[in-house]
């Protein structure tokens, strides 16, 4: 099983190009994505069981020689990479399935279905690398995948805006990337992750030297995952068919970053210096991230803000030596985000707008949408019993545990605001009075094909978190415990108290929603009327925007001028005088053809007399 | 190998699409279009021949020919005779431009099909061009290569200036007076070789210049300066940053199948003569002069970036891009590595296949609209679905994503850079970014958006017009996803030139 394991991107890879070259009506080119994405992950799941017993393999070629260093390709199976890969292919066929439905009536789904083949052969090939380089090129790839799912809808100035500045500000971290990457070969000799690992172990890379690296890595995975201060992306790229942003902006993609630390955690962890930094920044995104959701009213934008800033309490466990915390809400949130997400474009679907403003009372039109909806806020929110709750858990103890006092704090209240945007959500979208845009005259449930992924992933938003539980047991982590690198997976114990007080905040956050979205017993203009500098401040998202518009975007473009008008007037001037110099000495020697017989008689006996001077000065020809 | 008539028979193979064109009469249209791409065909098939017969791993030169040509003595004192043969030769790095120039005059010859009037003259001198760059890429000696070099600069003058856009003629003069003085500076080199060692054969030359008695006639001082001299006549076909303005006119005004040439083919004489004259002969010098060369690659990467940024004609963008990649050619040069040099050899033939890709799309966009202006276009992907997706595409390849040819290139050069000066590769790096941005910019610009009502009626990418293009990216992502293609060739005459590790 693990043996065939190269096939998991291949499929998807196959019916990028079978849907570009043939490109089939779209009915049948959905048919083509399904099976083949549905093959890909009936494949991964057999690697993953297979896995239990084979345990960690690798599988290299040479691929491209550079002196006398050979670089390879090839694919590692170990429980991380067999665990992505099944979340990548769960969530990419469950969306194949979805998009049959939701993007029925757009003209150019065979187009769609093509990129989500390539997006997710990208994805695929970068969870098995067993080399940094090997990553970076996928990495790439599911970038400009992103890009072009991002601007699918070419026509529109938002989506073309928002692709492009997805592109360049996660391009901004994949130079860090870029550079650590080659710094790191320069020092280890090597790309392969092995090689890495044990270099750092034997201590060759110099404390300084690796500590830059380590942050310079992480650079790439900011950009990716939409780490502040380079989040500004990610709400953006909801420009993109809602089945985008519940595969590559939520499940997969943005979860890339997670993956590249935990992938390269031991280089991490041989830095206190780059654990830190990324503790703090995944602290200070998770809670910077929510307190914006708290104000958005475009259904879409509230969860790309929610999935920052879960991205960030992933980087938080990370980086607080949490490798199971994190890697296990990588996992939940891939599930109860992508069914947010999927339940979120069902609405869309329904009543053609993204502002929740103008929704309400859609509870009983969309009950089955409704409750799906409704598991997925429990599990985000981190109710108990659902798998929110578990993953959640494992993060704050981690930051805990790791003395991380003030982060653990940050951790607890971007805990209660979560449940509380998530449910300003679900009671502004299906409580109370029934709303709808006026254009929209009769409102439907979703078809079969877009609820029954959703179905999967709501039992998925429950069950998943009883992998790794301290009541029937730590599965999930003995289990990434066995990989190729040590894992330090304690559960931190002793802090019986913290997941009373995450459930407590949860319900809080819920009840406080309720109070002021359902029951409308507080005023839900509370906070513009009593701060509005402060609504406004997180409604304007902290005017990160405006400001690197102003600074950032203006300055390239002033600087660009600059240099716009030196080449032309500066460069440009020293090329005239050149060729003006030229046609003047032309004209010159024109002019010197006067027809006068005498004159080049004498220019002439000059010449030789110059010629035989310089002979007799240097004693002959090359003497 | 002596008695293989191969590269002689390539090299001179156009030739014989001119014989035929002599008598076609010049108002028959298809027949002379048809010659034209026939004509280019011959040397295509002979150059794919000579690749499969090539021995990639031997570092010597290949299909060697030596035929004596011209013999003088020098006055009595001097024991050394001055002797020019013709010599023609290939090594892994030659065979694999070969193989690019030939591609690439094929393809620009089916873009020519779109060339309004003087056919005639029109391909004969196309096919007179082919025989200089071919002679470029196969002389084994340096006056051979200069007489080649010198054969591309005259069809080019006036293909420029008679089949160009409205200032094409002041372009054309441009180019001649730049290149001219390029080879003036070449040529003092040239001959001071040639009168200090007694040879112009390349490797005679090597081997000579390597003894350590060399040095008395050939001071460490005379042979920095000789590569300082040859940093500014191959930096002016680079070109290098400040001598770059004269090639900006020709991308703008010629026509696009001679710009395919031209920013394909061309350019890369200047990173050839570098690698093979400059860096091959004069290793030490080279050195020493790196940081130099470094800082060259750097600006013109982050110059024609910036540049390009805030262009508003669909070709000067593409001019500007073709300072800032040829950046990257000299960083490879600079880190003086097995990677850097390689990198900087696949920049080359990357940078050949994506900017022939996106001229000849320039090509097919200008049929249409007759305009290239990015502000004037816009929303093309409604009607130009192919077109579009092709110029995105090329678009992806010239930023560098990996699965693309500039990826490697761009990877290699600066894998090399940064194990020698850090710094500035890290500096250079950030071109990444910008080449992001000034790429985008302009193909989101021409292809997404909305569409302007007069280019609701625009006709796609043509059957035939659809060969080069797909042609042209299919060999792009060749390159980038199996780089070894190309890397196996380039291994063996690396290694000989002392550039292992």
């Amino acid at each position: 099983m693990v043996s065939s394991a190269w096939l998991i991107p291949v499929f998807p890879l196959l019916s990028f190009v079978l849907l570009l070259l043939f490109r089939p009506v779209k009915e049948r080119a959905a048919g083509i994505g399904i099976v083949l994405s549905g093959l890909s992950f009936f494949l991964a799941a057999g690697v993953l069981f297979a896995q239990f017993q084979t345990g960690n393999t690798l599988t290299e070629a040479t691929w491209l020689t550079i002196g006398s260093t050979d670089i390879t390709m090839g694919l590692e199976i170990n429980p991380l990479n067999a665990l992505m890969l099944v979340i990548v292919t769960l969530v990419s066929f469950l969306v194949h399935i979805y998009s049959r439905g939701y993007m029925a009536e757009d003209d150019r789904m065979t187009m769609f279905f093509a990129y989500l083949g390539l997006f997710t052969f990208s994805m695929a090939g970068l969870v098995i690398s067993p080399n940094l380089l090997q990553l970076y090129i996928f990495w790439e790839l599911v970038g400009a995948c992103s890009f072009l799912l991002i601007g699918f809808y070419y026509y529109k100035a938002e989506a073309k805006a928002a692709a492009k500045k997805a592109f360049i500000v996660t391009r901004v971290g994949d130079v860090g990337l870029f550079i650590g990457m080659l710094l790191l070969f320069w020092q280890v000799g090597s790309f392969e992750f092995d090689a890495i690992f044990s270099a750092v172990e034997e201590g060759a890379v110099e404390g300084t030297t690796l500590t830059l690296i380590a942050i310079l890595v992480f650079i790439g995975a900011m950009g990716k995952s939409g780490q502040f201060p380079l989040h500004t992306w990610l709400p953006d790229a909801m420009e993109g068919p809602t089945p985008v942003s519940a595969l590559i902006h939520a499940a997969t993609m943005v979860a890339a970053g997670v993956y590249l630390v935990a992938a390269m955690f031991p280089l991490f962890e041989a830095s206190p210096a780059a654990m830190t930094t990324i503790a703090v920044v995944g602290g200070i995104t998770a809670i910077f991230a929510a307190t914006i959701g708290l104000v958005q009213n475009d259904i879409k934008r509230v969860l790309a803000y929610s999935t920052v800033s879960q991205l960030g309490y992933m980087m938080l466990a990370l980086g607080s030596a949490g490798y199971v915390a994190g890697v296990f809400h990588l996992m939940t949130h891939a599930f109860f985000k992508a069914l947010l997400f999927l339940a979120a474009g069902s609405v869309i679907h329904a009543v053609h707008t993204q502002n929740i403003k103008e929704m309400g009372g859609l509870w009983k039109r969309l009950n089955v949408t409704g409750t799906l909806f409704l598991i997925g806020s429990l599990a985000i929110s981190g109710v108990p019993l659902f798998s929110g709750f578990f993953s959640k858990d494992e993060i704050l103890l981690a930051a805990y545990s790791d003395g991380r006092y003030v982060l653990f704090a940050l951790g607890i209240i971007t805990a209660f605001l979560t449940a509380f945007y998530v449910f300003r959500l679900f009671f502004l979208v299906f409580m109370g009075d029934q709303k709808r845009p006026a254009t929209v005259t009769k409102i439907n449930e979703s078809p079969k094909v877009m609820l029954f992924p959703m179905v999967v992933l709501g039992v998925l938003a429950v069950v998943s978190g009883y992998v790794n539980t301290t009541w029937f047991g730590t599965f999930l982590g003995d289990w990434l415990a066995t990989g190729p690198y040590d894992v330090v997976h304690e559960h931190g114990e002793g802090a019986w108290w913290i997941p009373w007080l995450a459930s407590l905040l949860a319900i809080g956050g819920i009840a406080l929603a309720w109070l002021m979205y359902a029951e409308k017993k507080i005023s839900h203009d509370w906070l513009s009327k009593t701060m509005p500098g402060v609504h406004q401040l997180l409604f304007k998202k902290y005017y990160i925007d405006e400001a690197y518009d102003n600074s950032l975007v203006r300055g390239t473009t002033v600087f660009s001028y600059f240099w716009h008008y030196f080449d032309k007037f500066i460069v440009e001037g020293i090329v005239a005088f050149a060729v003006g110099a030229v046609r003047r000495v032309g004209k010159a020697g024109a002019n010197v053809q006067s027809g006068q017989v005498q004159t080049y008689g004498a220019v002439a006996f000059a010449g030789l007399v110059a010629v035989m001077v310089i002979l007799a000065l240097t004693g002959g020809y090359f003497g | 190998m002596n008695g293989s008539f191969l590269l002689s028979a390539l090299v001179f193979s156009p030739l014989l699409g001119i014989l035929v064109l002599a008598f076609v009469p010049g108002d028959e249209e298809k027949s002379l279009k048809r010659v034209g791409v026939l004509g280019t065909t011959l040397p295509l098939v002979l150059s794919f021949i000579l690749f499969a017969m090539f021995d990639t791993d031997k570092a010597a030169v290949q299909f060697l020919e030596k035929y004596s040509w011209l013999e003088f003595k020098s006055s009595a004192q001097t024991a050394m005779d001055y002797a020019i043969s013709y010599e023609l030769g290939v090594t892994g790095i030659s065979v694999m431009l070969v193989l690019l120039s030939t591609i690439v005059i094929f393809l620009a010859s089916i873009a020519s099909l779109s060339i309004k009037e003087n056919w005639k003259s029109y391909f004969m001198l196309f096919l007179l061009l082919e025989v200089g760059i071919l002679g470029v890429f196969t002389s084994e000696n340096l006056f051979l290569f200069f007489v080649f070099f010198e054969i591309t600069l005259i069809p080019m003058f006036f293909l420029i200036g008679n089949w160009g856009y409205y200032q094409s003629e002041k372009a054309a003069f441009h180019f001649l007076i730049y290149n001219g003085l390029g080879s003036a500076v070449l040529l003092i080199v040239f001959v001071w070789l040639f009168m200090t060692t007694g040879t112009l054969n390349i490797n005679e030359l090597k081997e000579v210049l390597s003894t350590a008695g060399s040095y008395q006639v050939l001071s460490e001082g005379t042979r920095t300066g000789l590569v300082i001299a040859l940093l500014i006549a191959f930096g002016v076909k680079l070109p290098i940053f400040p001598l770059h303005s004269w090639m900006l006119k020709v991308h703008v005004e010629a026509p696009p199948p001679i710009v395919m040439i031209h920013s394909g083919i061309l350019l890369k004489i200047g990173a050839y003569g570098l690698i093979r004259f400059g860096v091959n002969l004069f290793p030490e010098e080279v050195e020493s002069l790196a940081f130099l060369i470094a800082v060259l690659g750097v600006i013109n990467l982050l110059y024609g970036a910036f540049v390009a940024f805030v262009q508003t004609d669909f070709k000067r963008v593409l001019a500007y891009s073709s300072v800032s990649h040829m950046g990257i050619v000299l960083i490879g040069i600079a880190a003086l590595n097995a990677s850097g040099i390689q990198g900087a050899l696949f920049q080359v033939i990357s940078h050949g296949l994506i900017s022939a890709l996106l001229f000849f799309l320039i090509g097919v966009l200008y049929e249409r609209t007759k305009t290239t202006d990015i502000s004037t276009l816009g929303g093309l992907a409604k009607t130009m679905p192919l077109m579009a997706g092709f110029m995105l595409a090329g678009g992806l390849a010239s930023l560098g994503l990996p699965g693309m040819s500039g990826f490697i290139s761009e990877f290699m050069a600066f894998l090399g850079l940064f194990k020698v000066m850090p710094a500035v590769a890290a500096i250079g790096a950030l071109g990444i970014i910008f080449t992001a941005v000034y790429v985008l910019r302009a193909v989101l610009g021409i292809t997404f958006g909305e569409l302007h009502d007069r280019w609701a009626n625009v006709k796609d990418v043509g059957v035939v017009e659809m060969v080069p293009a797909t042609v042209l990216l299919g060999l792009i992502i060749l390159v980038g996803v199996y780089p070894a293609v190309i890397a196996q060739s380039l291994q063996a005459v690396l290694t000989s030139m002392g550039i292992g590790g």
